[in-house]
């Protein structure tokens, strides 16, 4: 597989057999030297028992000089099969009797036990040599040699040898089967999420998940949370892409309305040059009629004249003002107060009744709760209105204006009403745009700007104006005031 | 290991005694006796020395009764002085089980009933009989060179086998007057007559 993927199992695997191999090395070695140094001690103490045995059969043939009985006595040890040789030494150091095993066999003369001494016993690497003095009676009768083969020892540490190797190898293939088991259990999960993981990075694919886990083990929750991880990879991916998109569309959104901003800007300006030209030339065109005047004199026409030139004048200074109301309405500074609605609308109307006292115009102001807005733009956007209901009314006999407030969807939608000359539903976009003006100027005075300013007042006050109406049917203007909902009672 | 510790003791405090230097010499001077006769070209022990070490020696390997005394062994030597003064030299003062070993010399035959050993000489074969007489009934070991010494009730015999001294061994008159022999010293006797049949008493 893949460099890093078989390095955990490997790893495993490597330290299983490591761990199982020295343990079982240590025992091994540990009960091999227990047993070699033990199955030693027991020969010579076997060896031991043999040469007192012999010690005791041999006292009277040493006593009496009696090598026929003393190596009768020495054959007996044919029946141990570990001994290959043995003598009966005098006590002079001359050899009383032999026993060897076969021919050629080694000799026991080899060593000798040292004056003081009873019991000695020398280990070669193929035999062990015992030397044991007989004491008869509190004196030296003679000594006792006996050699054994270590033969068997060897054999037995080769056949223990033999069973270590086979046990370590048991155990080696165990660790390998224990390993693939641990590889399948440990390994293998890991090594998927680590090619999950290296696939993520390489494709930049947030949606892969990194296959669950059986047990409910630590690697189990890695994969969770590995897989939580994505998730959130993947959630954040996506927002981040969304905000983009978003930001995209709001940006065009805004160009869009910027670019159009800009090109109501460009004809408001025209029209408001086009519009102060109109009175401008009016005067002009008055001038040159009385300075023509002058010369024949006729008073009265010029008076008639001059008349004419104030009221253009003052038409001017009308729209000047609206536009200056415009202005203040767009860029003034919000001064948040209570304002208590109706009570603006009672005091525009009797200003209304009062300039002009021969109309029958009857006026239902509802009661309204106090709202938190800046009383004197909220006071030129209901003057607006209201002067709007009064004009439009004008060519009725008897009219009525109402004003009021209903709740429609947690919201408060306050109205304007009129019964008078309303206007053609089809133009209602154009209603609150500057210089649209539904009705001819000889219809109905006025400068187009009014209820744009409206329009501008309520949107600072986060609220917004429609209208409904049909010829001759009067109109309806419903609008909201956002600040509405901090309104105190 | 107490028990070596004794051992060693034990055969230090011998080691240190002077009759344990001569026992030693008493063991060696039997051993090359028999084990190489002709590399023994220093000197060859006598006769009479060897009868003497292997007399001393009986002594460990016979059972007197318990009513025979706890006193010192004494070995009696009838005819032959110079015999017993081999004897006297080689081990008087030695210890068997405790029992002083004393050796002195049998003129009459009267004197044997206090000896535990009794060695009648091959120059004693006139009074040989009234030796043995004397002896007969009494917990005594009796020892002799002469051929028929064993036919005539004696219980030790030395004979020459190969120019080696061994012994033969009258079982019969050993029990008869209470003496009981050691297995281990019948294992090297040369003949044993008188054996019991059954192994119980006649």
């Amino acid at each position: 597989m893949k460099p890093g993927a078989s390095s955990i199992s490997a790893k495993l695997m490597l330290m299983n057999v490591v761990v199982s191999a020295t343990v079982l090395a240590l025992a091994v070695l540990a009960f091999f030297f227990y047993d070699l140094i033990s199955f030693r001690q027991n020969l010579i103490r076997n060896l031991e028992t043999a040469a007192q045995i012999v010690g005791t059969n041999s006292v009277s043939a040493l006593l009496f000089d009696d090598q026929q009985s003393a190596a009768t006595t020495l054959q007996a040890l044919r029946n141990s099969p570990d001994v290959v040789a043995a003598a009966l030494v005098a006590n002079d150091g001359s050899t009383f009797a032999e026993y060897q095993r076969s021919e050629n066999g080694p000799s026991v003369r080899t060593r000798a036990l040292e004056a003081g001494k009873n019991d000695e016993d020398w280990v070669t690497g193929t035999h062990v040599l015992l030397g044991h003095r007989i004491i008869f009676q509190g004196k030296p009768a003679g000594t006792v040699y006996i050699a054994a083969e270590l033969t068997e020892t060897w054999r037995r540490a080769r056949q223990y040898l033999l069973i270590a190797c086979g046990v370590l190898l048991i155990c080696m293939a165990a660790g390998l089967l224990i390993s693939s088991t641990a590889r399948r259990l440990v390994a293998r999960p890991m090594v998927d999420l680590a090619e999950t993981a290296r696939r993520v990075s390489r494709e930049r694919d947030y949606s892969v998940r990194a296959a669950p886990h059986r047990d409910k083990d630590e690697i189990a929750v890695l994969v969770e949370a590995f897989n939580e991880m994505l998730v959130q990879i993947q959630n954040r991916d996506i927002a981040l892409n969304r905000a983009r998109d978003q930001l995209e569309l709001r940006v065009q959104e805004r160009t869009a309305a910027l670019r159009a901003a800009n090109r109501e800007l460009e004809a408001f300006s025209y029209t408001v040059a086009h519009d102060l030209r109109g009175p401008l030339d009016a005067v002009q065109g008055m001038v040159y009629i009385i300075e023509s005047l002058d010369k024949e004199k006729r008073e009265g026409e010029r008076a008639e004249i001059l008349e004419q030139m104030r009221q253009t004048t003052r038409n001017m200074a009308v729209l000047i003002d609206d536009l200056l109301n415009l202005s203040r309405a767009s860029t003034a500074a919000l001064r948040k107060e209570p304002v208590n609605l109706s009570d603006i609308v009672w005091q525009i109307a009797e200003d209304l009744k009062r300039s002009d006292p021969d109309r029958r115009v009857e006026f239902k102001i509802a009661h309204l709760p106090v709202v938190e807005a800046d009383g004197g733009l909220i006071r030129v956007a209901l003057d607006n209105l209201i002067r709007n209901a009064w004009k439009y009314t004008s060519r009725h006999e008897e009219a009525c204006i109402e004003f009021g407030a209903m709740r429609v969807r947690d919201e408060t939608v306050y109205y304007l009403k009129d019964d008078g000359a309303g206007f053609d539903p089809r133009l209602n976009d154009r209603l609150f745009q500057p210089f649209h003006r539904l009705h001819s100027r000889s219809e109905f005075p006025g400068t187009g700007i009014g209820l744009a300013t409206v329009a501008r007042i309520l949107a600072r006050h986060g609220g917004r104006i429609w209208a409904e109406g049909a010829v001759e049917k009067g109109a309806t203007f419903w609008f909201t005031l956002k600040s509405e909902a901090s309104a105190v009672a | 290991m107490g028990g070596t510790e004794q051992v060693r003791r034990r055969w230090d405090r011998w080691w240190s005694r002077p009759q344990g230097l001569r026992s030693l010499l008493l063991a060696g001077l039997v051993a090359t006796s028999g084990a190489m006769p002709q590399e023994a070209g220093a000197q060859k022990p006598s006769r009479d020395d060897v009868q003497a070490a292997y007399l001393y020696n009986f002594g460990k390997f016979v059972r007197w009764p318990e009513n025979a005394g706890h006193g010192p062994i004494e070995v009696c030597v009838a005819g032959d002085d110079s015999f017993g003064q081999v004897m006297g030299r080689l081990v008087a003062g030695e210890q068997i089980n405790g029992r002083r070993f004393e050796v002195r010399n049998l003129d009459r035959p009267e004197g044997a009933g206090a000896c535990a050993i009794v060695f009648v000489d091959t120059a004693e074969p006139v009074r040989e009989d009234a030796f043995l007489a004397a002896a007969a009934g009494k917990p005594i070991l009796t020892v002799g060179d002469a051929p028929d010494f064993l036919a005539r009730g004696g219980m030790i015999q030395f004979l020459l086998v190969e120019d080696h001294v061994r012994f033969s061994v009258n079982l019969a008159a050993a029990s008869r007057c209470g003496v009981g022999l050691s297995s281990e010293l019948l294992k090297v006797a040369v003949a044993v007559t008188g054996k019991p049949e059954t192994g119980g008493a006649k």
